[in-house]
């Protein structure tokens, strides 16, 4: 439930045992003055009985002193009996609504007026003097209508006061649970109310700190929004009105809400030129309710020109209310960052070519005249031996072997500018063919050292061919050109497919298998503090007098396997030989 | 040995491949008649002439100023005129896209120019005594590129 549902629920409760309590404490209290109202009425009936007998008595009374003391009593006793009738009328009165009263009445009413008449001759005899005490008793005596009169009084007065007592019963018990229901309903109340209380306090709490990380989001959001250059926009659908947040006035140049969130107040920092597609998005954005990133420039007061870039979302809220959320950022700095990047780009595209064409023409052009020395070398050897002294033959052997070693690294660059261009086309690739190839290409390499070359079989792999062909012939090359004099060449290439996980040498490996091939020879071997150097440009390990080298062969080899998004690692031990291993990726198809 | 002299044209813009060419051609014991041309222009103006004799092999450098040897071979392989003339392109680099683009206009041989004269000699040794009436037969590309 929520705490709103809650509150609802504990208010309606709480304020209809109120209005229970109300009407129950009402119609109690009616009650009780109910009850009250005939209590007093009994006692009012009671008094007027015993008024009544009381007059009776005293009229009775002042006869009895006529008659003992001959004292004129006459003006207290018609006194006494005019007290009489007004009491048994005040009775009468009294009971007028209550048949049980007036039938009981009834019967006072005759015996009274029948006892007055009594006593009125009484009087009469008494003052003519013909009564003594004797005959006075005697006529008391016979008159029975006074202990008629006094039995039947007393009779109403208990009846009464039977009806007191049952009304004594009946408020007492109402009277005796009043406070116990009070206390209790007062009780719930109370408890209510300390539950809504608490539960008012708690959820204002939890209010109070939302509102605070509200607070603390909408500073933080400011300032995302400052440092990453964006402002925020809301469009109300219902009523087209706009709402701009602080940093997007900023990013116009301006203080946050200096001026209207309208959309045309806005459009007067569009760049003219992009005033009409900008508008036209709009436009599309009230009808799709949805708006994909639109590009435009603005221009701010002090001339600066910025980039823009705004999109927007629509966003239903609870109440059902719709407004479309944008955000608009200045990528400024971003489009800066772009076209200098480009920039750079294209002058290293350039760079790349001219160098490229610089490789190839030097590579080539160089030829021409080398291969006219080396020719003419041949000529002299061919015709002119005869003609040369000692110290001109061996000069004619250096220029020789110099034309030689450069024909070898013109060779080797060619080969190092070819596998340097970019773009070229994997393909499904035997590798054994590849090797076959290269075998054959140093055929007479291998047959002069005798070496012997021994390889698994090994799967189709994608890869660039003549990459592949060019690796090999390195590779075997190397071990044939490093090879000991007085042992028999022995090159083995062994094949694994392996996990990159399992190798700790591969870094950042971008796919999980890898093909592994091994070539490994019983040469010279090298130091192992070589194993990273020996694949640099030019690096050579030997000098030109015990080994020939450019020095690019290796650095040829590391360039192919690096098109491959491959890996290559060399261990070497002097005099034991050197292991070169490649992994190329294995790709899926 | 043959009797009849095997006439053989060389276009080529560089004096020395020149000179180099016609004094191994000559130190061959095949009988060989050689003419030589700098350009490519005046090697066309020279075939188209219908007055002239026609070569059984030719020799084209690819490199030459005016008229290119790839244009020379072209224009030549388009006319019908020369479908009898062998010829063999004659160039210091043996890069893949000369040898594709020559391969496909139909040029017979492509030769990478050797660095030494004994391979030189040995090289035109073979190509003028290629019987290129049976040997265009199986023309391929694997073989297309002259290894010795």
């Amino acid at each position: 439930m929520t705490s709103r549902k809650i509150l609802n629920f504990t208010f309606s409760l709480s304020f209809s045992i109120i209005v229970v309590v109300g009407i129950f404490s009402y119609t109690h209290i009616k009650d009780l003055i109910k009850s009250y109202d005939k209590v007093s009425h009994t006692f009012k009936i009671i008094t007027e009985l015993n008024k009544t007998h009381h007059y009776l008595t005293a009229a009775e009374n002042n006869l009895k002193e006529y008659l003992i003391f001959n004292n004129n009593i006459e003006e207290p006793f018609y006194k006494n009996i005019q007290k009489l009738d007004n009491s048994f009328t005040r009775l009468k009165a009294l009971t007028e609504n209550d048949s049980t009263h007036q039938q009981k009445l009834k019967e006072l009413n005759i015996l009274i007026p029948k006892l007055l008449v009594f006593y009125n001759k009484t009087l009469k005899s008494l003052k003519e003097g013909e009564l003594n005490p004797t005959k006075f008793n005697l006529a008391f005596i016979k008159n029975k209508k006074i202990e008629a009169i006094r039995y039947e009084i007393s009779n109403i007065i208990r009846y009464e006061e039977k009806i007191l007592n049952f009304q004594k019963e009946k408020s007492y018990n109402g009277l005796i649970n009043t406070p116990i229901i009070i206390y209790v309903i007062l009780i719930i109340t109370l408890i209510i109310v300390l539950y809504t209380y608490f539960r008012t306090s708690k959820n204002l709490k939890k209010l109070e700190s939302k509102n605070e990380s509200l607070e603390i989001f909408k500073t933080a959001s400011d300032q995302a929004e400052i440092a990453c250059k964006h402002g925020n926009w809301s469009l109300f659908l219902d009523d087209l009105r706009y709402e701009f947040s602080d940093n997007l006035y900023r990013l116009l140049g301006e203080k946050p809400q200096s001026f209207a969130p309208t959309s045309e107040n806005f459009m007067a920092f569009v760049h003219p030129k992009d005033l009409k597609k900008l508008r036209k998005q709009i436009k599309m954005m009230l009808v799709a309710k949805n708006l994909p990133p639109v590009y435009y420039r603005i221009i701010k007061k002090n001339g600066e020109i910025s980039h823009f870039k705004t999109f927007g979302k629509i966003i239903t809220n609870k109440y059902g209310g719709t407004k479309i959320l944008g955000t608009t950022r200045d990528i400024t700095e971003e489009i800066d960052h772009y076209k200098l990047l480009e920039e750079r780009n294209r002058t290293l595209e350039r760079k790349n070519k001219e160098l490229n064409s610089f490789n190839h023409v030097a590579s080539h052009d160089l030829q021409e005249p080398l291969r006219k020395i080396q020719t003419f070398i041949s000529r002299l050897e061919d015709k002119e031996t005869d003609n040369l002294s000692e110290k001109g033959l061996q000069y004619l052997l250096k220029i020789k072997n110099s034309a030689t070693r450069m024909r070898a690294l013109i060779n080797d660059l060619l080969h190092f500018s070819k596998v340097t261009k970019p773009k070229e086309v994997l393909e499904l690739t035997d590798m054994n063919i590849a090797l076959e190839k290269a075998n054959k290409e140093l055929e007479e390499l291998i047959t002069e050292k005798q070496a012997i070359i021994t390889a698994d079989k090994i799967p189709i792999i994608t890869a660039i061919p003549f990459q592949v062909e060019q690796l090999f012939i390195n590779l075997i090359s190397n071990s044939l050109k490093y090879s000991k004099d007085d042992t028999v060449p022995n090159i083995s290439i062994s094949y694994s497919k392996v996990k990159a996980i399992n190798y700790s040498k591969i870094k950042n490996p971008k796919f999980k298998y890898y093909h592994k091939l091994t070539f490994k020879d019983n040469g010279i071997g090298f130091n192992k503090a070589y194993a990273e150097k020996i694949f640099a440009l030019f690096n050579r390990l030997h000098s030109r007098g015990e080994y020939s080298g450019t020095g690019i062969g290796l650095s040829i080899c590391k360039k192919i396997v690096d098109n491959h998004q491959g890996y290559i690692f060399a261990e070497g031990e002097v005099n034991k030989g050197a292991t070169f291993e490649i992994f190329f990726p294995k790709i899926k198809n | 040995m043959q009797e009849k002299e095997i006439y053989i044209l060389l276009a080529d813009d560089d004096e020395d491949d020149r000179l180099f060419f016609t004094d191994a051609l000559d130190e061959l014991k095949i009988k060989t008649k050689v003419k030589t041309f700098n350009d490519g222009v005046a090697l066309m103006n020279y075939l188209n002439d219908k007055s002239n004799l026609l070569p059984s092999i030719l020799f084209l450098d690819l490199n030459m100023p005016k008229k290119s040897g790839v244009e020379c071979l072209s224009e030549i392989k388009k006319d019908d005129y020369f479908k009898d003339i062998a010829i063999a392109i004659y160039s210091t680099s043996a890069s893949e896209a000369d040898i594709e683009d020559t391969f496909v206009l139909g040029a017979n041989i492509y030769i990478k120019k050797p660095n030494d004269y004994k391979k030189l000699k040995k090289t035109l040794s073979n190509i003028v005594t290629i019987n290129w009436q049976y040997d265009t037969s199986n023309l391929n590309k694997d073989n297309f590129l002259l290894r010795l």
